[in-house]
């Protein structure tokens, strides 16, 4: 297989991404592939990285060096596209918390530019998927943080993108409905969608095909969890990804 | 004679309860926002030199349980007490004898590391050689000590955590309420924050924290599990693991328990219309 | 009250004052430049008039009264213009603010006794500048038409009337009738309100946002102990800079006050407690940076600034508008330094302002506690 058939199948490919901000390095030159329909998990504490990468990645940010392409567009000369291309969430600000669902599923509609003689399948379709067609008219912000998380989740896949980027999307909901969230991740992955997730949360990391660790703007690891962990912990049947991050730090 | 009066309350209502009374106990507190009830009918026994964690996500009242353990919220229904004295009555007393760090980073960014740890100094009445000696003990044991002269704001996430841990311990408190302390905070310095509180323990404090952690709750003594403002069950992380795989299966068993709702809504997996 | 709470919260406002650029701007820059632009750019008085002369005879008698026009101090010749189309030109174009045209035959009338005409035209879009430029060239028409008479009765062989009321005018006070005399009161009224009650408005509000109200609460230290430390500092620098005002006021502009300088200090410390208690109650209720500042310039900065007697006189303002500037501290604050800048008075006369000021400030503060207390403190 030639490289470049090899790489139509990458979702993102990253070569050497770095962004200064003044003397601050906060991301170092990173470099790492998506393959299409992959759950890749970019792992790392605040502050390591993390939402400078997807920041750049979603077109939102120039990097200070370096290259990127998202579903074949370079981040640096086609973030529009890039922006049609993709599903972005983010728990805590994808959502207008004084809208209910429904004005905000019509807001991304617009935002994405569905057609508007699909608006109304899509919209059903994301009330059911989520399960929030009795919530339809509350406002979002009076919902209970799983919930809203599913309709954020909805609000991105509204356009049928490729690929979603999910900016912490479990950050403070309970871990039933952290389970619900990741059955669900895992049959969008089934359809060949591409899920780019980034969290904090090691035990998490868990679910994710593969992953990369960032921390202080480099990459520390990368693999599959269980790859990870038994060449950082070799002989420890019970490490989790927190103890191979500890072991890699050293 | 007030004081002495107000105890004899407090001592009243203890012994009426009939419970074993913890060093913190709060007896079915209960607090509205509004029209929402943040935390409903929670009665508690922590125990002294305890590291009690409470688990549950966003909007389950942890933090509105920790603030009024803090004095800074008074519980609509029920009562908290510290070592016998009521979180409302005897306020000015409780706030010397605990030390509360709140969820998001809340010292002054634009003071240094060491302007920081002087104003908690000052206001704690901690001067000359006992400041000195108190500011190398508890900066030391968050790696500071090196930083002293850099501007709070500048600090990484873990330091930032650290300092504010220091700057509650430096009175020495018998209860330190942590909310959230390690949230985004990577696996290093948690692990470092943790030794410190580890420390603490040894030296008879007693912590109540929350975490979304699972791996920090298997550290405590004892653990809360809240959900949608109720407590659904306090025991050891042992007793709540027992029979499941591991605390986390545990945890989202108890949850589907007590919320069918929840538990029957998963995401109704339909295709992607084309 | 602990005074360790107290200078510990002063201690820390302190540092917070001095890594923030913006507000040692506001807190000294900004008073330095504005006594310096009100006190040199800004004057009320309405000296050397623009203004631009028809003369259509270009006659001795018409040039004398053209040079007559021009040795006043009032008026200063910009133009000699030929015919009215100049003379409305440059009205129209602002080169000029009076015009005088003198028509044709005028001297013949003048030689001959006979009554004449001469055409005085005014720029009104200032009225306030209208009528006090109008009432000079009357005036100086006036004693011109006295030579006239005079001239005329001696000719006749006439003896001189002495207009029978003889106006005895002097002028207490203000003697030389300098505007910058009385401006410079309401200068430091105004540069105190902008660092107190503007500096201070942010302060309460600035540790809601970043979080840290919730530590302070969680600590030992009470209300009064927390407003006390955060005004501490802003009190010295807003005494430092009426002291500042005082100063330059004497050393530029030769404005010396008439009183007692305890007098001044007691008064000033009252003012500036007043504004500061309002900049910490408005930054208590908001609790927003953003809403306290636009607050804070509507409530403090405006009226202290149009409504206190100090630009606009509030004898011309209607009804409400003057109960209004009734509770605003700074018309008394510019009656107590107007006093003791022109009048020379003292205790004894000065006190309900003092008195006025004390109220306002004890009522305030004790607002901000309750608001304080009330919010869980």
């Amino acid at each position: 297989m030639t490289a470049s058939a090899d790489n139509d199948k990458k979702a993102i490919i990253v070569e050497r991404l770095e962004k200064r901000f003044g003397e601050f390095t906060a991301v170092a030159g990173i470099s790492f592939a998506v393959s299409a329909g992959e759950i890749f998990g970019f792992i790392g504490a605040n502050g390591s990285g993390k939402s400078t990468t997807i920041r750049m990645l979603c077109g939102l940010l120039a990097p200070t060096s370096g290259k990127a392409t998202v579903v074949g567009y370079d981040i640096m000369t086609q973030t529009e596209e890039i922006k049609h291309s993709i599903g972005y969430m983010s728990q805590k600000f994808s959502l207008y918390e004084d809208l209910t669902p429904f004005e905000n599923i019509r807001f991304y509609l617009g935002i994405y530019s569905v057609p508007e003689k699909e608006w109304q399948q899509r919209i059903s379709w994301v009330l059911e998927m989520t399960q929030l067609t009795a919530e339809k008219n509350r406002l979002t912000g009076e919902l209970p943080p799983g919930l809203r998380q599913r309709l954020a989740l909805g609000c991105s896949l509204l356009h049928r993108p490729p690929i979603i980027f999910l900016d912490e999307p479990t950050s403070g909901v309970d871990p039933l409905s952290r389970r619900h969230f990741w059955d669900f991740i895992r049959q969008l992955a089934a359809e060949g969608i591409t899920v780019f997730v980034t969290t904090h949360y090691m035990d998490e990391a868990g679910n994710c095909d593969r992953i990369v660790m960032i921390n202080e703007g480099q990459i520390v690891a990368s693999g599959s969890p269980v790859e990870i962990i038994r060449s950082a912990c070799p002989g420890k049947p019970d490490a989790d990804l927190n103890d191979a991050f500890i072991e890699l730090i050293k | 004679m007030l004081a002495s009066a107000k105890k004899i309350r407090a001592e009243t209502v203890l012994s009426a309860d009939d419970k074993k009374n913890g060093f913190l106990s709060l007896f079915s507190v209960s607090y509205r926002f509004a029209a929402t009830e943040a935390v409903h009918d929670v009665s508690l026994d922590i125990e002294k030199g305890n590291i009690f964690g409470l688990v549950g996500s966003d909007g389950a009242g942890k933090s509105t349980l920790l603030r009024m353990a803090a004095t800074l919220l008074k519980p609509a229904v029920g009562s908290i007490t510290i070592d016998g004295l009521d979180t409302v009555a005897d306020r000015g007393e409780i706030k010397d004898i605990i030390g509360y760090m709140p969820q998001s980073f809340g010292l002054y960014q634009d003071l240094t590391v060491e302007e920081n740890i002087d104003f908690f100094m000052d206001i704690f009445g901690i001067y000359g050689a006992e400041r000195k000696a108190r500011k190398a003990l508890y900066l030391g044991f968050s790696n500071l000590l090196p930083f002293t002269d850099r501007p709070a704001g500048k600090l990484s996430g873990g330091m930032k955590q650290k300092l504010g841990l220091a700057c509650v311990l430096l009175h020495e408190p018998r209860l330190l309420i942590l909310d959230e302390p390690t949230n985004g905070v990577d696996p290093v310095s948690r692990r470092e924050f943790w030794e410190i509180l580890d420390k603490m323990r040894e030296g008879g404090m007693t912590i109540l924290v929350s975490t979304a952690y699972l791996d920090e709750g298997e550290r405590c003594d004892g653990i809360g599990l809240m959900h949608r403002g109720a407590l659904l069950e306090t025991a050891t992380p042992a007793e709540i693991r027992y029979g499941f795989p591991n605390l986390e299966e545990a945890i989202i068993a108890k949850i589907g328990d007590v919320d069918r709702d929840l538990a029957q809504s998963a995401f109704n997996v339909k295709k992607i219309p084309q | 009250m602990k005074t360790k709470n107290i200078k510990a919260i002063a201690r820390k406002e302190f540092y917070h004052l001095l890594r923030d650029f913006r507000s040692l701007y506001l807190a000294f820059a900004i008073p330095l430049l504005l006594i310096l632009l009100f006190g040199y750019a800004l004057s009320l008085d309405v000296n050397d008039i623009e203004t631009t002369v028809a003369d259509r005879e270009k006659t001795d008698l018409s040039r004398d009264f053209i040079s007559r026009l021009e040795a006043s101090p009032y008026f200063r010749i910009v133009e000699n213009q030929d015919n009215i189309k100049g003379v409305i030109d440059a009205l129209d174009q602002g080169r000029a603010r009076l015009a005088i045209v003198i028509p044709s035959g005028w001297t013949a009338d003048i030689r001959a006794d006979r009554k004449s005409t001469m055409q005085v035209i005014l720029d009104g879009s200032d009225p306030n500048f209208a009528g006090i430029s109008g009432s000079y060239i009357s005036s100086f028409i006036a004693r011109y038409n006295a030579n006239l008479l005079a001239d005329f009765l001696d000719r006749h062989g006439m003896q001189r009337i002495n207009p029978p009321v003889n106006p005895q005018i002097r002028v207490w006070f203000n003697e030389e009738m300098e505007s910058r005399n009385f401006i410079i009161p309401g200068i430091i009224a105004i540069i105190v309100i902008i660092v107190a009650a503007l500096l201070t408005s942010l302060v309460i509000a600035r540790e809601y946002e970043n979080g840290t109200m919730e530590t302070i609460r969680s600590l030992p230290i009470g209300a009064g102990e927390f407003l006390i430390g955060k005004a501490a500092p802003y009190f010295l620098i807003a005494l430092t800079d009426v002291l500042i005002a005082v100063l330059m006021g004497q050393a530029l502009f030769g404005i010396v006050m008439k009183a007692s300088f305890g007098l001044m200090i007691l008064s000033s410390s009252l003012y500036i407690i007043v504004a500061l208690t309002l900049g910490l109650l408005i930054s208590s209720v908001t609790k927003s940076q953003m809403t306290a500042n636009q607050m804070a310039i509507l409530i403090t900065y405006l009226p202290s600034l149009l409504l206190s007697n100090f630009v606009f006189p509030v004898s011309n303002m209607p009804v409400v508008l003057q109960a209004i500037t009734k509770i605003i501290p700074a018309t008394y604050y510019i009656d107590i330094l107007s006093g003791i800048y022109l009048k020379n008075l003292g205790f004894a006369q000065l006190w309900p302002d003092l008195l006025v000021l004390l109220t306002m400030s004890s009522i305030l503060a004790l607002l901000n506690y309750l608001v304080l207390r009330k919010e869980g403190f």
